[in-house]
């Protein structure tokens, strides 16, 4: 029996398992709660944790960088109008 | 001893969960369409799809633009099948990604290859990742000195189906249920492809910051 399990956490391995689920908020409550419980102590599996985590912030940064288009924005509400006022599309 | 803490915490940090995005507030000179709710439901997602469609065409802003265009000109001809209140943000993302595949098949038939060898593709580019071969360091500083332009290109060079799911999730912001929606296929798969996916960007952009120099080789 590891030392983890010893502390009845779960281990290394199950821990990284649902790594993802846990950061995508995808875990039930008792699984996201034993994850947390075991990154929170274990120096080998938290760095793999702040990795994936540096990762999420670095694409939400990058995320919204891109706007619509003014040109687009304006030609897609000339022809929505212009399909409205002939009642097309129904 | 890797863990050194026999009681309390040591990384206090650690929470579960990421921030979801929010629909682009209307502006106000925005003309109302006669469509009920068509204006308050389905314009607000107007830059999430002009992104995701950005990511389909790999960066074509003109293949983005006229993708992005025909996906609202759709929704809102068959507004009326729309049930209110239910999630438009992945209704959106599916007629957008519909009309992207329609573009594609017509300007690349020849080159399509059957969707069936498609779960053997990802796998084949899975198992060549080196990320799942060697152990990396992870290390934050992968991400400090990346410019933003080199990542995207790194996204847009992904094959489609790593590509389109990463948009999905990590970019676009949907859930695994959302996202199994959106590319009709199980849960199961959309994790499975959705894993790989990070991984192989990671790798890829690891790669890329030894070769810049932001970080050593050594770090993998």
């Amino acid at each position: 029996m590891s030392m983890m399990e010893a502390m009845g956490m779960i281990r290394c391995e199950d821990a990284l398992a649902h790594l993802w689920e846990f950061l995508d908020g995808a875990l039930g409550p008792e699984e996201e709660g034993a994850v947390k419980k075991h990154l929170e102590i274990c120096d080998r599996c938290y760095p793999q944790y702040d990795f994936q985590r540096a990762y999420f912030e670095y694409t939400r940064r990058i995320r919204n960088r891109d706007e619509t288009p003014p040109r687009l924005r304006r030609r897609l509400f000339e022809t929505l109008l212009r399909e409205g006022a002939n009642g097309d599309g129904e | 001893m890797a863990w050194a803490m026999l009681s309390g915490s040591t990384h206090d940090d650690v929470q579960p969960g990421r921030d979801r995005e929010r629909p682009t507030e209307r502006a106000g000179d925005e003309p109302e369409l006669s469509k009920e709710g068509f204006s308050e439901e389905a314009i607000p997602w107007l830059d999430a799809v002009y992104r995701f469609a950005l990511r389909l065409t790999e960066g074509d802003r003109d293949a983005a633009e006229d993708v992005a265009q025909e996906t609202f000109l759709r929704a809102h001809r068959s507004w009326h099948q729309y049930r209110r209140g239910t999630n438009v943000k992945s209704w959106l993302f599916t007629i957008c990604r519909n009309q992207y595949l329609h573009e594609a098949q017509r300007a690349r038939s020849r080159r399509e290859r059957p969707a069936a060898d498609l779960d053997a593709r990802v796998e084949a580019l899975s198992a060549a990742s080196a990320f799942e071969r060697a152990s990396p360091r992870p290390d934050r500083e992968v991400f400090e000195g990346l410019i933003d332009d080199e990542v995207i290109a790194a996204i847009d060079a992904l094959p489609q189906e790593f590509r389109e799911v990463l948009a999905l999730s990590d970019l676009g912001d949907l859930e695994y249920a959302e996202i199994g929606s959106v590319l009709g296929i199980p849960l199961g798969t959309v994790k499975s492809r959705l894993f790989r996916a990070r991984r192989l960007l990671q790798d890829r952009l690891r790669e890329y910051a030894v070769r810049s120099g932001y970080i050593s080789g050594d770090e993998r």
